[in-house]
């Protein structure tokens, strides 16, 4: 609902995505709280979540939408996937399972989103390297191989974290520069700003240019 | 193409229908048609674009074929359907509206369902229409009249173009023509000179308020349209959930402790916002039902687990409320709201999320298995799902239990209250022994302070020890008939230990000095006894006989009638004999067991106390004399047989009865017997004749027995 003022010129729409218990919802609130979760025992749920940051002297506002990572709600959780602009996929550098995952979240993601979608892997709990189970070399290697973006983080320190929103805000922003992104698209799961609607009145009839989202 | 991707697009979200596979395959996804879009089921496996195509071409088909229309097809199923739905709806509402909190009065308004006259109705007999009419003129007419016939214009041409086409099109296209229209009139909003003055934030409530009034309007014609399956769905779905009744939060893996009163209240309210969705018309209202119902989740959840919730407990929760729920025509509504809620809403924003995560929960049930119930085995879930196993609800054991909880703690409180007097008890019981043990020092104080003041009490005791052992004997002989009449007494009273001792050590210590002297005796008693005069014998005969019952031996043996003294002599002998050989237990014969042999001895004695004065030892009478009494209080103990019987140390409980004991009676009996006495050697084979069988008789056939 992008009602209120608009004092921002795009909405992204991310999930976050992984196993369950790899830290997702703490990424979220450190980002949007800028604490960590259980240092505030009071928050309410953290499972969407919103912030505006700067890109290019751009405001953008991200919509986080937190996803349930059990494996039994895989087959239903893909109207999660839906619009989305960025997807952060998360696991645990403490727990290889978690790590040994991800290639079938990345089939989900690659099947469910649209190409110009901005993949990020995140290796969460790097502030626990003593128990680390993943290195960062693999991971990175994975993240090579399938052409994503990749960093280490935690969650707990904030470290990398904010990082991680904003580089794939810009990606994102860079895609729309580059008109690799069409705005207009819902799947996009980017919104532009309604002061500027831009394009197109409508083009009446059956051939309802929705495409003129601009909502 | 961004047309036909967006087409599609709003899709997604309720076509989740394939089993839970674990993994989605590519080809699961897309369109049939090959055309490199997604397709799904409701589609036909097309994607939308194709899947428009495809029936375009099946209507041309049909109106070539037979000049009627598939929509006549739809008008006449569409009867029966809407009757259906009528019964239902009311049916669901009596069940549930009653307790929704958010009640509206959402009557039949036009179930007339007849296309000609929908406008009519529409504007005359829709209260909320009219009630949303007076809103707006309120809020919106400071904006001027035009704005306000700009927006009835607009959303007349809206309504009356889904009409037009209700029908005739699919629900779907007017889905999309409505997604057309909320574009156009958004559009009309920002760029229209009509809306110049209106700020920016009006025109965003401009456009919901378009959104609300026109889909309050159609509601009767877009929700659970008969043209489509939406009811079959809802009903589908109604029966899996109730199937589903048996699942419990733990199945779920789900954190919510059912037993927990406040967690309970609170599932119950976000139930109630579910359930309150279908009373919704408009579908912003409806999500507004969803975001309240998730926001009560959330609640729950953070109540139960303490704090910050994430999406991997929220999604069961959001599952097992559902679940609970079963709410009324639950497919259709999401359906309703899939389609003509502005698409931009369910993409994005916390409803979006929200709805997004009830399509999950709601495609999780239709498509749950026993595998994603925490593994549970094939046929349990089997055996609930067809009713077999009918275990009782979590939910309703859940109530059993919260009442086990409440006598648990009402039995708590009794236990309480039960400590807390056992803790006063205690608290008396030890003030209590405070207090004795402050009379007991107070006693023991008083007692010192008297055996302070009376410190000679232990002196005397030592003394009459050391006089006794000394002057023994010559206390004896100078009190000695005093002894015989104070020994009784003193023995009982325990009082005088002096002369006490005396009979203890008589008994005990003195064996050696008394054997010595017994010695002395029995030697000068044989002489004694052997050569005594018959007047003597037979003096001291008269005297044992009237004094007492010493011993029927003794005194048969020693009666007159015999005159023999043959007899007397044997008896002397007899006497002689069973003196020296219990000579040295003068008080042991005080034990029953010792009584039979050492009596007569003394009873010999005892004769000789007379003749102390004859006698040579003046010590000698005294000994026996001393002791007598306390034969006599055996005889008279060994006459009643059950003192014999009971009582093993009858020294005690002896002297105790003497007294009771009738030991008078004694003699008269045995005087007959011994009438009839023909001689000590017979005696032993008469007694069993005698009428009279006391113990007494036996022992003294056993001391016959001895004797012989």
């Amino acid at each position: 609902m992008s009602a209120g003022p608009y004092n921002y010129s795009y909405i992204f729409k991310y999930i976050i995505i992984g196993d369950m218990g790899v830290g997702k919802s703490c990424l979220l609130h450190q980002f949007t709280e800028k604490k960590f979760m259980a240092d505030c025992p009071h928050t309410i749920g953290v499972e969407f979540g919103t912030r505006i940051i700067e890109v290019s002297g751009q405001k953008i506002k991200l919509q986080i939408w937190d996803t349930a990572g059990q494996e039994r709600f895989r087959a239903v959780t893909r109207s999660y996937y839906r619009g989305a602009a960025g997807a952060l996929m998360v696991y645990d550098i403490t727990r290889r399972s978690t790590y040994n995952h991800l290639s079938s979240w990345l089939t989900d993601t690659r099947n469910l989103t649209n190409p110009s979608t901005v993949i990020f892997l995140i290796g969460n709990k790097c502030d626990l390297e003593g128990q680390r189970d993943v290195t960062y070399e693999e991971a990175s290697k994975f993240a090579e191989e399938n052409g994503l973006m990749f960093v280490e983080a935690s969650a707990k320190t904030g470290d990398n974290v904010e990082e991680a929103f904003l580089e794939t805000a810009k990606k994102i922003y860079q895609s729309i520069q580059d008109g690799r992104l069409d705005l207009n698209a819902a799947e996009s799961g980017v919104q532009h700003k309604p002061s500027q609607p831009g394009r197109n009145p409508l083009s009446n009839d059956q051939q309802a240019n929705k495409d003129n989202c601009a909502c | 193409m961004p047309v036909l991707t967006l087409q599609r697009s709003y899709k997604y979200i309720m076509y989740a229908t394939k089993q839970p596979s674990l993994r989605i395959k590519q080809a699961d996804l897309k369109c049939k048609s090959g055309c490199g879009f997604y397709g799904n089921a409701d589609w036909e496996g097309y994607c939308s674009q194709c899947y428009r195509n495809h029936m375009d071409v099946e209507r041309q088909k049909k109106s070539h074929n037979s000049q009627m229309p598939d929509q006549s097809r739809a008008q006449m199923s569409g009867f029966t359907k809407f009757e259906e739905k009528k019964r239902q709806q009311t049916d669901k509402k009596n069940k549930y509206l009653k307790s929704l909190p958010v009640f509206r009065k959402s009557s039949n308004v036009k179930d007339s369902g007849r296309p000609e006259k929908y406008i009519d109705i529409m504007r005359q007999a829709n209260p909320d229409a009219n009630k949303l009419m007076v809103e707006f003129i309120t809020q919106y007419s400071q904006y001027g009249d035009i704005v306000k016939k700009d927006f009835f214009k607009c959303s007349q041409a809206f309504s009356n173009k889904v009409i037009n086409e209700l029908e005739v099109k699919p629900i779907e296209d007017l889905a999309e023509t409505a997604q057309n229209y909320y574009n156009l009139y958004q559009n009309r909003v920002n760029s229209n000179s009509i809306y110049e003055d209106v700020p920016s934030e009006i025109r965003e409530k401009l456009v919901e308020f378009f959104e609300k009034y026109t889909m309050i309007i159609l509601y009767s014609f877009l929700f659970c349209p008969p043209t489509t399956n939406d009811e079959e769905k809802d009903l589908a779905i109604q029966n899996r959930i109730r199937k589903l009744s048996w699942v419990n939060a733990h199945h779920l893996d789900c954190c919510i402790s059912e037993t927990s009163i406040e967690v309970r209240d609170l599932v119950y309210t976000a139930i109630n916002d579910l359930l309150g969705m279908d009373s919704m018309k408009a579908p912003l209202e409806k999500l507004a039902c969803v975001v309240k119902c998730c926001r009560s989740v959330v609640e729950v959840l953070q109540h139960c687990q303490g704090g910050p919730v994430s999406a991997d407990e929220f999604l069961p929760a959001l599952i097992f409320v559902v679940l609970k729920a079963n709410p009324a025509r639950l497919k259709s509504n999401i359906l309703y709201v899939t389609r003509f809620c502005k698409d931009s809403r369910l993409m994005q924003g916390e409803a979006g999320y929200y709805f997004t995560n009830l399509c999950c929960a709601v495609s999780f049930i239709e498509n749950l298995t026993a595998e994603s119930l925490n593994n549970m085995p094939e046929q349990e879930f089997e055996a609930y799902m067809s009713g077999e196993l009918t275990c009782v609800s979590a939910w309703e054991s859940a109530l059993v239990a919260c009442e086990g909880m409440h006598q648990l703690c009402e039995h708590l409180a009794f236990l309480k209250e039960l400590s807390e007097r056992t803790q006063i008890v205690q608290n008396t019981t030890q003030s209590l022994r405070d207090d004795m043990q402050k009379l007991k020092e107070g006693i023991c104080d008083s007692v010192e302070s008297v055996l302070e003041r009376t410190p000679l009490i232990i002196k005397p005791r030592i003394n009459p020890l050391t006089l006794t052992k000394e002057q023994l004997f010559t206390q004896t002989t100078q009190y000695g008939p005093q002894i015989e009449t104070t020994n009784e007494v003193n023995t009982c009273t325990d009082t005088d230990i002096g002369q006490n001792y005396y009979l203890q050590n008589l008994s005990l210590t003195q064996i050696n000095a008394l054997d010595s002297t017994k010695n002395k005796l029995q030697l000068d008693i044989t002489p004694c006894i052997t050569l005594p005069e018959i007047s003597k014998a037979l003096n001291s005969n008269d005297f044992l006989s009237s004094s007492s019952a010493v011993d029927n031996k003794s005194i048969e043996s020693i009666t007159p009638d015999d005159n023999s003294y043959l007899g007397l002599s044997k008896v002397n002998y007899d006497i002689d004999f069973s003196d020296l050989s219990t000579e040295n237990s003068v008080a042991e014969d005080l034990t029953p067991e010792k009584r039979k042999s050492p009596t007569p001895s003394f009873v010999i004695g005892d004769p000789f106390s007379p003749i102390g004065g004859s006698c040579p030892i003046a010590q000698t009478p005294l000994v026996p004399s001393s002791v007598f009494p306390q034969i006599e209080s055996k005889n008279d103990g060994f006459v009643l047989p059950f003192l014999d019987d009971t009582e093993e140390n009858v020294e005690d409980s002896l002297l105790d009865k003497v007294e009771v004991a009738p030991s008078a009676s004694l003699p008269a009996p045995l005087v007959p017997t011994s009438s009839e006495y023909s001689g000590f050697s017979k005696q032993g084979s008469r007694i069993p004749n005698i009428p009279c069988s006391t113990g007494d008789f036996s022992s003294l056939n056993f001391a016959g027995n001895s004797n012989m």
